[in-house]
């Protein structure tokens, strides 16, 4: 009853039943909080009426307490006080044991366990201070509403009845810190009676002994056994270390220098800890696992003082702390990622990490507030506000599930990623001053509290790859659980087992560790339930028997490892059991069906399964699972077509048995699935490409071309045609008659179907008019691409392209041809479709290469008019426009070959010299064809009857410098 | 041989005509064929019609034009046209007596248009029409 009572009180004021909230003062002022408790019973009881309320009052009263009671025990044992934690502890336990067992003369007896100062108060006056009906109080009463929505009347208490509570308040002289007093805390302890004693009311009498209060009293075991200090924890030490040290680098910033300081001993032993903690903890580990029974408060206090030594031992070692510089700041990586599946213990590593390291632990649970807005306010409060208490310590924020405020705008992320961001900016600003403060213990930063974060935060998450933690996992200390070895869960569970009488075997404790992948929390739950309904644990059906299993979805990546690995574990069960086929389908059925994305499972499966090294020298292994893959295809297919979601169902079997297949026990290297989404794209662009170049093609022919023919019929034997091996690659007046006109032929089937050849490296838009710039530099290839639809990997096709030299070649006469199609096409109707079109550009393609012979049209004209061979080649290509739509039906008539000396004299008429005519030949047949191209498409505009034609005058000579003296000799 | 050349107009007032000299030729369309007779050919243009200096001329034929000048000829022609005069004259004169010629005119003068033709189409249209 000294100082500390008013913090005790105010402690209970706020967490009046909160369990477990801080033991930290039940370790000091445990004397205190004995005596409030008490107090709290006193009230209790005085309030009950008729013994059987009373019974029921003071059971649930009592349960808290005795819980509270052994907590303080655990503790107290960390303050050496050994044999009186051992003795508290196992009074603690009968009354707890007793008072579980629901014989109401025992919890009398649990009752008389109490220390004797409440014997005082027990005369208590039996009256009845509540009612369901307001006619069985006398005085003034007040109504009260149960947790069950039932009402009832209790009696205000005057006078007469305050006379042991004032006592007590006087008892207590420094409780005047307190904002309500203690009478506020007994009523609150009154109503939680009354509301326990209508539930029971309800019920008949023999149910008010048994099963109601069992139900209603019984604690989870889950958080009676829950780990209560930092070596109990049962999850990787490693990663308990890491934690701790993480924690530990706060120290300076949070609690500053005056308050305690952590020393960099201290940090390099946890530091060297985490690094060879192998050998250093085996021991400690191993009597973990054995003597569990053993009260926790001894070996708490044994380990933390083998932990002391060692510190200590290390004092002088300061080379462990030069690894790193000493933490004077706090961590890099502000904020602590914790992932892993459910029910490894994270949430408990958070709080009780936070707790050893003195902070106090507010748990913002992510997926309860899902707006940013709730979330941020909250985090900020706690983050960025101190407690005006005295005695408050600094808080620790701990975000459960934060994976699950995916909601709107990632919440909880925001928030923090956004505090990073402002803390990153003012240590910008001044990180010279913090490097040069760094020896100096740091105090002064407090002063940049203001903005940034300067609380740990911990969140926790199960899927560590959820698309809403990748701006998180960037700048998070990211820690990844791992299941704990099943022996130290199975001993755990034992030891809960021994003290709760349940009795089970080893085998099926580790037949159902492994059944719920060491998943500590479903464990307890279900053997608390099995307790409850007096059966046994049978490990042939751990399966049926697990209830309260998180809802785990995978991250997919599991999925496939899953479908992809053979499980060495459930090999060995099946030998023992035989019966774990059917489990292990249903458990792969569940894990599929779970994570319900089943085209992306089945890519992943599709994409990964060739890696594996089966066994299959015939290949049927693989033709199989091919089959089976196309099986769930065109399921796939067909839900997407006609919406029908069952179908989904399945897919899973699918999978399963691609599993049963192939799995291997080695671990696969698993690959996210990328070419889907690859081939998909090329496809999309392949179809824009021949899209575009149908339209480009002439409508007739265009008409008759489908897209998928020509990739799946024609391309092949189209390419034979464009890089005919017969045409040789020499100049144009050297080629055969014959080869000419494979050559027009040629030249006029590109045109037709708008193909060409460009220059592959220089830019795509340019065209290839200047092709004799830079001929060597790039590589001439199909303008629509269209021999890219036989190129596949690592097939060596057969199709000889053209020479370079011959592409060039093409390359222009294509050009030419295309612009003088243009203005002929402009230049006349069609009326009779594509052997009009082909006439005319077979009379095109005779004048246009005019190297060759004049044959088709030109003999036309000549059979036409007797001038026709002198006619120079603008005209003849008009003519041919012209004649063509009235001659073609005799046009292929005569072969006679009117070599026009005009003609050759014409292409080279301005030339200046013998070999530039050679050189520029084509240029210069270019130019004339472009003349008689425009000459052409203006025919029909002015109509004028007759025309002028300049005869240009020519030379044959041979122009080459002669000096003066070579004449002069 | 004697050739017999009367002139029904006299010495001084017979028709000036003169030679339309292309470096070239004028053809016609080959969708009128044969049918050349009526044709208009081109239009002929005095452009410079000063005394002293030659003068320049233009002409257009299709969609071309030409731009010349007057030169004299250093001998000058005569056009004369073959006449049948076999009723009239007498016969022993023999076969040769049977044409007579007419002096029609005498051609000083030619338009010699001896550059290239200037195209009448501008030449940016068919580039851009190129380009299109």
């Amino acid at each position: 009853m000294d100082i500390p009572a008013p913090e005790e009180l105010e402690w209970l004021e706020t967490n009046a039943f909160l369990s477990e909230e801080e033991e930290d003062y039940m370790v000091v002022e445990e004397d205190a909080g004995r005596d409030q408790e008490e107090d709290l019973i006193e009230v209790s009881r005085r309030k009950a009426p008729d013994p059987a309320t009373t019974i029921e009052i003071h059971t649930s009263k009592k349960r808290p307490r005795t819980d509270k009671k052994a907590e303080v025990e655990v503790l107290e044992g960390v303050l050496a006080d050994n044999e009186r934690g051992i003795r508290r502890r196992a009074s603690g336990d009968d009354s707890d044991e007793e008072w579980l067992r629901y014989s109401p003369p025992k919890d009398v007896a649990a009752a008389d366990a109490a220390p004797e100062r409440d014997v005082a108060v027990l005369d208590v006056a039996e009256e009845k201070f509540i009612s369901r009906f307001v006619s069985e109080i006398e005085g003034e009463c007040i109504p009260v509403t149960g947790p069950c929505g039932d009402r009832v009347y209790a009696k205000m208490n005057s006078g007469e009845m305050g006379g042991t509570q004032r006592k007590l308040i006087r008892e207590k002289p420094a409780n005047g810190l307190l904002s309500e007093p203690i009478s506020l805390l007994s009523r609150r302890a009154e109503q939680e009676a009354l509301a326990k004693a209508l539930q029971t009311s309800f019920d008949s009498p023999v149910h008010q002994i048994h099963s109601t209060s069992q139900t209603v009293n019984e604690q989870l075991w889950v958080e009676k056994y829950a780990p209560k200090s930092f070596p109990e924890l049962l999850s990787d030490e490693q990663i308990n270390r890491e934690v701790l040290l993480w924690l530990k680098q706060w120290d300076s910033s949070v609690f500053g220098s005056q308050i305690r300081a952590t020393s960099d001993d201290v940090l390099s032993a946890l530091r060297q800890h985490s690094s060879v903690q192998h050998q250093k903890f085996s021991n400690i580990k191993s009597f973990f696992g054995k003597k569990r029974g053993a009260p926790f408060s001894n070996q708490n206090f044994k380990s933390s003082d083998v932990f002391d030594r060692e510190n200590n031992n290390l004092k002088g070692a300061s080379k462990f702390s030069s690894r790193k510089p000493p933490f004077n700041h706090p961590p890099e990586q502000k904020v602590l990622l914790l992932c892993g599946p459910p029910g490894l213990g994270k949430t408990t590593l958070a709080h009780v990490a936070a707790k050893h390291c003195g902070y106090r632990v507010v748990e913002i649970n992510a997926s309860d507030d899902r707006s940013t807005s709730t979330i941020e306010s909250k985090i900020l409060d706690v983050v960025q506000m101190n407690s005006i208490m005295p005695d408050s310590k600094p808080k620790c924020l701990v975000i459960d599930e934060i994976d699950g405020a995916l909601g709107e705008g990632k919440g909880a992320v925001e928030v923090i990623l956004k505090m990073l961001a402002a803390e990153k900016k003012s240590s910008a600003e001044k990180g010279n001053a913090t490097q040069e403060a760094q020896p100096g213990k740091a105090s002064s930063k407090k002063g940049r509290k203001a903005v940034a974060l300067s609380r740990p935060v911990i969140c926790i998450c199960n899927d560590l790859y959820a698309p809403a933690l990748r701006p998180l996992r960037q700048v998070a200390k990211v820690h990844t659980f791992v299941q704990p070895t099943v022996n130290r869960v199975v001993n755990r569970l034992k030891y809960i087992c021994k003290k709760e009488g349940f009795r089970t075997s080893t085998i099926a404790l580790s037949a159902l560790a492994e059944y719920t992948e060491c998943d500590i929390r479903s464990c307890l739950n279900t053997l608390q339930f099995l307790n409850k309904k007096k059966e046994a644990l049978n490990f042939l059906e751990v399966g049926s028997q697990v209830i309260g299993q998180k809802d785990m979805s995978r991250s997919v990546f599991d999925v496939w490892k899953e479908i992809l690995q053979k499980r060495k574990l459930k090999h060995e069960r099946k030998s023992t059991s035989g019966c774990s086929g059917h489990g292990d389908f249903d458990y792969l059925y569940s894990l599929i069906s779970n994570r319900g994305e089943y085209e992306l499972t089945m890519d992943g499966i599709y994409e990964n399964f060739l890696h594996l090294s089966y066994h299959d020298p015939l290949m049927q292994k693989t033709v199989q699972c091919l089959d089976v893959l196309g099986v769930s295809d065109s399921f796939l297919q067909y839900v997407m077509r006609t919406q029908k979601m069952s179908l989904h169902v399945h897919q899973p079997p699918v999978a399963i048995t691609m599993s049963r297949l192939i799995a291997q026990v080695e671990k696969p290297k698993i690959e996210w699935p990328k070419t889907f989404q690859r081939y998909r794209a090329m496809l999309m662009e392949k179809k824009d490409l021949l899209k575009t170049w149908q339209n480009k093609i002439v409508p007739s022919i265009s008409r008759h071309l489908s897209i998928k023919s020509f990739v799946q019929d024609v391309v092949s034997p189209f390419l034979h045609i464009l890089a005919p091996p017969t045409l040789r690659p020499v100049a144009l007046h050297l080629l055969s008659e014959k080869e000419k006109d494979d050559l027009a032929h040629l030249v006029d089937t590109m045109v037709s179907y708008s193909i060409t050849y460009k220059n592959s490296k220089s830019e795509p838009s340019q065209k290839v008019h200047k092709y004799g710039a830079v001929p060597d530099a790039s590589v001439l290839c199909f303008d629509p691409p269209v021999d890219d639809f036989v190129k596949f990997k690592d097939y060596q096709w057969e199709h000889c392209g053209l020479s370079a030299a011959m592409k060039q070649v093409l390359v222009h006469e294509v050009e030419k041809q295309r612009i003088l199609r243009d203005s002929t096409g402009r230049s006349m109707n069609l009326p009779d479709g594509s052997s009009s079109v082909k006439q005319v550009s077979a009379t095109i393609n005779a004048e246009v290469i005019p190297m060759m012979n004049l044959s088709g049209s030109s003999s036309v004209d000549g059979s036409n008019k007797l001038n026709a061979a002198l006619i120079q080649r603008q005209e003849l290509s008009r003519d041919a426009s012209k004649t063509s739509s009235e001659v073609n039906k005799k046009l292929p008539a005569s072969g006679v070959n009117l070599r026009t000396p005009g003609n050759s004299k014409k292409s080279s008429s301005h030339s200046s010299s013998f070999f530039d005519r050679f050189r520029k030949g084509s240029n210069t047949d270019s130019k004339v064809s472009g003349d008689a191209s425009q000459k052409a498409a203006t025919t029909e505009r002015d109509a004028r009857p007759l025309l002028f034609k300049y005869n240009e005058g020519f030379t044959n000579a041979v122009k080459r410098p002669v000096r003066i003296r070579d004449l002069l000799i | 041989m004697q050739i017999r050349i009367r002139c029904g107009c006299g010495e001084g007032t017979c028709a000036e005509w003169a030679v339309v000299e292309l470096q070239g030729v004028v053809e016609p369309q080959p969708s009128i064929g044969d049918q050349i007779q009526g044709l208009e050919i081109g239009r002929l243009c005095c452009t410079s019609s000063s005394s002293s200096s030659p003068g320049s001329y233009t002409f257009t034929v299709g969609y071309h034009e030409l731009t010349g000048s007057k030169v004299a000829l250093k001998k000058p022609l005569l056009v004369l046209k073959k006449r049948n005069a076999a009723g009239r004259e007498e016969p022993e004169v023999g076969g040769s007596s049977v044409v007579e010629l007419e002096a029609i005119g005498i051609i000083r003068h030619k338009i010699l248009f001896k550059s290239r033709p200037k195209a009448l189409i501008s030449r940016a249209q068919t580039k851009e029409k190129k380009i299109s």
